[in-house]
């Protein structure tokens, strides 16, 4: 297998054959962190076609530090914010929701069983506000500071769509899984 | 920025890290292909003609103004007729304005001036002289000033350069031209220069060198930079400062495809190699198959023939393009001194290599080949150029020389052979003195 840095050397070069080698190698990873955020194939795709652009454009920017998938999924997220906040910026509501707390979370071990591809459709099942928020929290591992930034929000409104998404996501694993709610201590 | 990690983040962030999805077929047809990037240096080469352009505009813009300025002075200028005639010195645009009051001119007193107003303004100071025309001496000392008042001859007035001037009894100077077209304290200068010029390649050395050559045709280069310039004498003046050198030649001989990594795995850096006068070119991007003759062409494709596979053209040659950062000493000397001047200029420059690359294709789909190995990371030039100079103004002048250049180094040393290109250019550039 070609190495990860002949193959974006050859891109550079202007090597088509290249540019395709690092598309099919990264393509069906990025694809799937674009449904995380895109909430649908068709959206998906564009973000993913949009992203790919956007990171042959940029790729004379990489320095090879740091992982190369991780920085071009920074572009795939922020390719897909940037869809999210001109789609959404107008006709967000800001205002917070009253969300019930969940009362407990389930035992991570009991939802083993669940498969990829069932936690990513609960993804996109999920309200473009609450999804956005649960993906940059939850995934990436933005803090609600970060993620107010980002969207346009107060930290707020983030936490608030944090709960909501949680408690929407934990009532989708339950009925998913049967499994019984059980106390933990987090 | 975990703050708090309830569960059901941890499954979802586990359960989603190593996935993947197949993507619709179609997403990759409709991302156009990556533009070959240029490279830094090209970048910097093009901020830097800018920045060339920029201060050239600069230049001609200050010229322009002062100029409405000059010409602003002259509307306002004044001579009442009468038994005490105020003249007006405007001086050069450099200069201060100042006014020296004169007594009164006999009305038979023989006033002589250029009737041309070029004619004037080429007089120029330098026909004033303290000595002789106490009048004057405030005109570069201010100091002094209070020697106007002395009693002056007609005949002084002739120092006084003007566009009409036909009697001192009824004497109106409506116009009135600048008397200076070089300042005494400017021995400085700095400027932009660009020289674009036609590439000569002397003939081989050796048999190899002669039959390489025989398919190569040296491209169109250039100069540009910026200059800066010391007055050592009123002929004499000495340049150096910063320029990029561009050469390079084309190799007519060579077919080049693309597509040969779907069919061939790469084992080296390189799969190809080239011959030329400059040095061997090396194949760097594997995804390329060359063909060409004359045994120019070396593979290292061992058990596969590429002429058998399904690859497409993407150029008939290959063009090698050497960039040199070069620092440059010239001496500029004026053989005749005037408005428009002849100048003989010479020196040497020393240039070192930042840009080595050989690339193909046509108009915007280049596709970068690899480099030239055996280049001198280094070079010294010399050059002769025989041309004008043009005073704008006082403070501006643009040069325009036919530069012969000729590389004492040579370009790389192939099979034995000193391979030393030259240059026939014109060198052309914008000076602001002060």
């Amino acid at each position: 297998m070609q190495k990860e840095k002949d193959i974006i050397d050859g891109c550079l070069s202007g090597s088509r054959r290249d540019q395709e080698l690092l598309y099919r190698r990264y393509a069906p990873k990025l694809y799937a962190v674009c449904l995380q955020y895109a909430g649908n194939t068709e959206e998906a795709r564009d973000v993913l076609q949009e992203g790919f652009i956007k990171i042959y454009d940029n790729l004379s920017r990489y320095n090879h530090e740091g992982s190369f998938e991780g920085w071009m999924r920074r572009i795939i997220v922020n390719t897909s914010l940037e869809r999210y906040r001109s789609r959404y910026y107008l006709s967000r509501v800001d205002d917070i929701e009253d969300v019930p707390e969940p009362e407990a979370e389930p035992d991570t071990s009991d939802f083993a069983g669940l498969e990829a591809y069932d936690l990513l459709n609960m993804i996109m099942e999920l309200p473009p506000k609450y999804r956005m928020v649960f993906n940059l929290y939850a995934i990436e591992g933005y803090s609600h500071k970060e993620i107010g930034e980002m969207l346009g929000i107060s930290e707020g409104t983030s936490k608030s769509n944090l709960s909501r998404a949680r408690y929407i996501l934990q009532k989708k694993v339950v009925l998913l899984t049967g499994v019984t709610r059980k106390m933990v201590n987090v | 920025m975990f703050n708090r990690e309830p569960n059901i983040d941890i499954v979802f962030r586990n359960g989603l890290k190593d996935l993947e999805v197949l993507p619709p077929s179609d997403v990759w047809d409709n991302i156009p292909p990556m533009p070959v990037r240029r490279s830094l240096l090209r970048t910097v080469t093009s901020i830097a003609a800018g920045i060339a352009a920029l201060v050239s505009l600069a230049l001609v813009a200050g010229w322009y103004l002062r100029s409405n300025e000059t010409g602003t002075q002259l509307a306002e200028l004044t001579i009442p007729s009468g038994d005490q005639q105020a003249v007006t010195v405007i001086s050069s645009p450099t200069d201060d304005v100042e006014v020296i009051a004169a007594p009164p001119v006999p009305a038979d007193a023989a006033v002589t001036a250029p009737r041309d107003l070029n004619e004037g303004i080429a007089a120029g100071l330098s026909v004033v002289r303290d000595d002789q025309q106490p009048l004057l001496a405030g005109l570069t000392d201010s100091g002094r000033e209070s020697e106007a008042s002395l009693p002056f001859s007609s005949d002084e007035i002739t120092v006084i350069t003007a566009g009409r001037l036909t009697g001192a009894g009824k004497t109106a100077m409506p116009e009135l031209a600048s008397v200076s077209t070089r300042g005494q304290g400017q021995r400085f200068m700095v400027g932009a220069s660009l020289s674009p010029s036609m590439g000569l390649s002397p003939q081989g050395q050796s048999v190899r060198l002669a039959e390489l050559m025989n398919s190569e045709k040296a491209r169109p280069s250039y100069t540009t930079g910026l200059t800066f310039g010391y007055r050592i004498s009123d002929r004499l003046t000495i340049h150096s400062g910063i320029g990029l050198a561009s050469l390079g030649q084309t190799i007519s001989d060579v077919d080049v495809f693309a597509g040969l990594s779907d069919f061939y795995a790469v084992k080296s850096n390189y799969l190809y190699s080239v011959e030329t006068a400059s040095g061997m070119i090396r194949a760097g991007n594997t995804d390329l198959y060359l063909t060409g003759a004359g045994n120019r062409v070396g593979s290292l494709v061992q058990g596969a023939d590429p002429s058998k596979y399904n690859l497409t053209q993407v150029g008939s040659e290959i063009r090698q393009v050497f960039r040199y950062l070069e620092l440059p000493l010239l001496l500029r000397y004026k053989v005749i001194d005037g408005r428009m001047g002849l100048n003989l200029s010479g020196g040497v420059a020393y240039g070192l290599l930042v840009d080595n690359t050989a690339y193909t294709g046509q108009g915007s789909d280049m596709v970068r080949v690899g480099h030239t190995e055996g280049v001198n990371p280094y070079n010294f030039s010399s050059q002769l150029g025989l041309g004008m100079e043009y005073s704008i103004s006082t403070n501006i002048s643009f040069n325009l020389e036919p530069v012969l250049r000729y590389y004492m180094t040579p370009l790389s040393d192939i099979s034995g052979a000193l391979y030393k290109p030259y240059s026939l250019g014109i060198y052309s550039g914008l000076f602001f003195k002060f």
